[in-house]
C-alpha cells in the first residue's frame, strides 16, 4: 500500500504543485512554457535534466512494483521498458511531458466532476476512481483548489489525507507565507517548507510503505 | 444541509475557542491604528487611503478564506442569505470574536409590481444584499477621528470591506462591500453593506485543439 504522487491545481485550472514518491516512470520535464515556475523542481524544463533532485533516491525504481507495465498517473504512451536499477539520468521516462500529463489529470478530474454533478445534483462529490494500477483521490475546496493523489489500487480513501495536507502544510506554508504568491497565474506554490512538510506527513502515514 | 443560526453560532464559538494562537486585542488595535496613520501620512488623501485599505483587505481576504474553509469544514451556502449568516456568525466570530447582526435585503433587478409587495426578495439574484451591524469594532478600540478625517471621508475600518470582498471572490462570488455608517464618524451604528454583483463562473481549462 503506497502513495505514488500528488498534484495540486488552483481555481485557474493550472497545476501549481507536484510531488511524487513512487513512480515507475519518471515524469518527463515539461516543454518550455508548458508549466509555471515553482511547481516542482523535478519537472521544470532545464538545460540539464535534474530528475533526481526531489524524488526519493532510495531504491524506488528497483522495487518489485516495477513489474507493473504501465506507469502511475494517466494514459501514457509507453515508449520503452528499460528498467535501470542505478539512479542515473537516463531513467525510463513516461512518454508524455509533464505539462501534458498534468493537463490530462486535470481534465479527467474536471470531466468526471461535471458529469457527476449533472447526473446527481450539485451536492454530490466526486471522491475517487480506481483502475487496475492506481487509485486517484480528489479533495476539492470551495475555493477551487483541487488536491489530487494517486495511490495503489488497494488503498482506502485518502480524502482525509488530502484534507490534512490542506489544513496542515498548505495552510501553514502557503497561505500564511507572504513570500508565496497565491492565485497568481504565473507561479506555482512550490517552496521548501511546504515540500518537506508534506513529504514528512506522507511518509509518516501508515498507508505509506 | 440546513443549518440553523444557532448551529452557526455554536460553530463560530468553537472555532474561536479552538484557535491556538490569538493576538492581544490592544496590540492589534494599536498596530492597525498605526497602519492607518502611516497611510494617511503617505497618501494625504482620504479617498486614496480608503482605497488602499480596501486593497490590503482584499489581499488578506483571499488567504483568510482558506484558513476559514480549512478549519470550519462548512459546505457551500445555498443562497446569499445563508452566506450573510455564515459570514456574521462563523466568520467574524472565529477571527475577531465579535458577532455582528445581519439584516438581509436587496430587491431583484427586474422587480414586477406584485413581487415588490412581498417582503422577501429572492436572495440569490444579483442585487441581493446583507448588512452587518457591528456593535463593537476591535479595530477602533482607542480611536477618535480628527476633523479633517471626518471631512475627508475616511472609513477607518475599511480593511474589513476588502477582506469580505477578497474572501467571497475566492469562493466564486463577486461582491461590493462598503461602509454605510461608522460610530467613529458620529453615526449611531457601524454598518457594512455587502451587495452581490454576480456569481463567478468556474473556469475551464483552455482547450488546445
Amino acid at each position: 500500500m503506497t502513495i505514488y504522487s500528488l498534484y495540486i491545481y488552483d481555481r485557474h485550472c493550472t497545476c501549481v504543485y507536484y510531488q511524487d514518491w513512487h513512480r515507475t516512470k519518471l515524469p518527463k520535464p515539461a516543454a518550455e512554457g508548458g508549466i509555471l515556475p515553482a511547481v516542482s523542481h523535478q519537472v521544470y524544463p532545464q538545460p540539464q535534466q535534474d530528475t533526481i533532485s526531489t524524488s526519493d533516491p532510495i531504491s524506488t525504481y528497483s522495487s518489485p512494483r516495477n513489474t507493473l507495465s504501465s506507469s502511475s498517473g494517466v494514459v501514457v504512451a509507453v515508449n520503452e521498458e528499460q528498467r535501470t536499477t542505478t539512479p542515473q539520468p537516463p531513467q525510463a521516462q513516461s512518454g508524455l511531458s509533464f505539462d501534458e500529463e498534468a493537463k490530462l489529470v486535470y481534465g479527467v478530474v474536471l470531466s468526471l466532476r461535471n458529469m457527476i454533478k449533472k447526473l446527481s445534483g450539485k451536492d454530490e462529490q466526486f471522491v475517487n476512481y480506481k483502475t487496475s494500477t492506481y487509485k486517484l483521490h480528489l479533495y476539492e475546496t470551495l475555493s477551487g483548489y483541487k488536491f489530487v493523489m494517486l495511490s495503489d489500487p488497494n488503498a482506502d480513501s485518502l480524502r482525509f489525507v488530502l484534507r490534512q495536507i490542506y489544513s496542515g502544510p498548505f495552510l501553514e506554508y502557503v497561505v500564511r507565507n507572504p513570500l508565496v504568491k497565491m492565485d497568481s497565474k504565473e507561479r506555482g506554490i512550490d517552496n521548501e517548507y511546504f515540500r518537506t512538510s508534506t513529504d514528512r506527513m506522507i511518509r509518516g502515514l501508515s498507508v505509506f510503505q | 444541509m440546513a443549518t440553523t443560526s444557532k448551529q452557526y453560532k455554536v460553530i463560530g464559538e468553537e472555532l474561536w475557542k479552538g484557535r491556538a494562537e490569538k493576538t492581544n486585542a490592544e496590540l492589534f488595535a494599536l498596530t492597525y491604528g498605526a497602519l492607518v496613520v502611516q497611510l494617511i501620512q503617505d497618501y494625504e488623501d482620504y479617498e486614496e487611503v480608503n482605497k488602499q485599505l480596501e486593497k490590503m483587505g482584499y489581499n488578506i481576504g483571499t488567504r483568510l478564506i482558506e484558513d476559514f474553509l480549512a478549519r470550519s469544514n462548512i459546505g457551500r451556502c445555498v443562497d446569499f442569505r445563508e452566506t450573510g449568516e455564515v459570514v456574521a456568525k462563523v466568520g467574524f466570530k472565529s477571527f475577531l470574536n465579535i458577532t455582528p447582526s445581519v439584516t438581509h435585503g436587496g430587491l431583484p433587478i427586474a422587480a414586477s409590481p406584485t413581487r415588490s409587495s412581498t417582503a422577501s426578495p429572492a436572495p440569490t439574484i444579483p442585487g441581493a444584499t446583507f448588512t452587518l451591524t457591528l456593535d463593537e469594532n476591535p479595530l477602533a478600540e482607542f480611536v477618535e477621528l480628527p476633523e479633517e478625517a471626518l471631512e475627508g471621508g475616511l472609513w477607518f475600518s475599511n480593511i474589513l470591506c476588502g477582506v469580505l470582498r477578497g474572501a467571497l471572490e475566492m469562493i466564486q462570488m463577486q461582491v461590493t462591500a462598503t461602509f454605510i455608517s461608522d460610530v467613529l464618524r458620529g453615526d449611531e451604528t457601524t454598518e457594512i453593506k455587502v451587495t452581490l454583483v454576480k456569481y463567478l463562473e468556474e473556469e475551464v481549462p483552455v482547450g488546445d485543439d
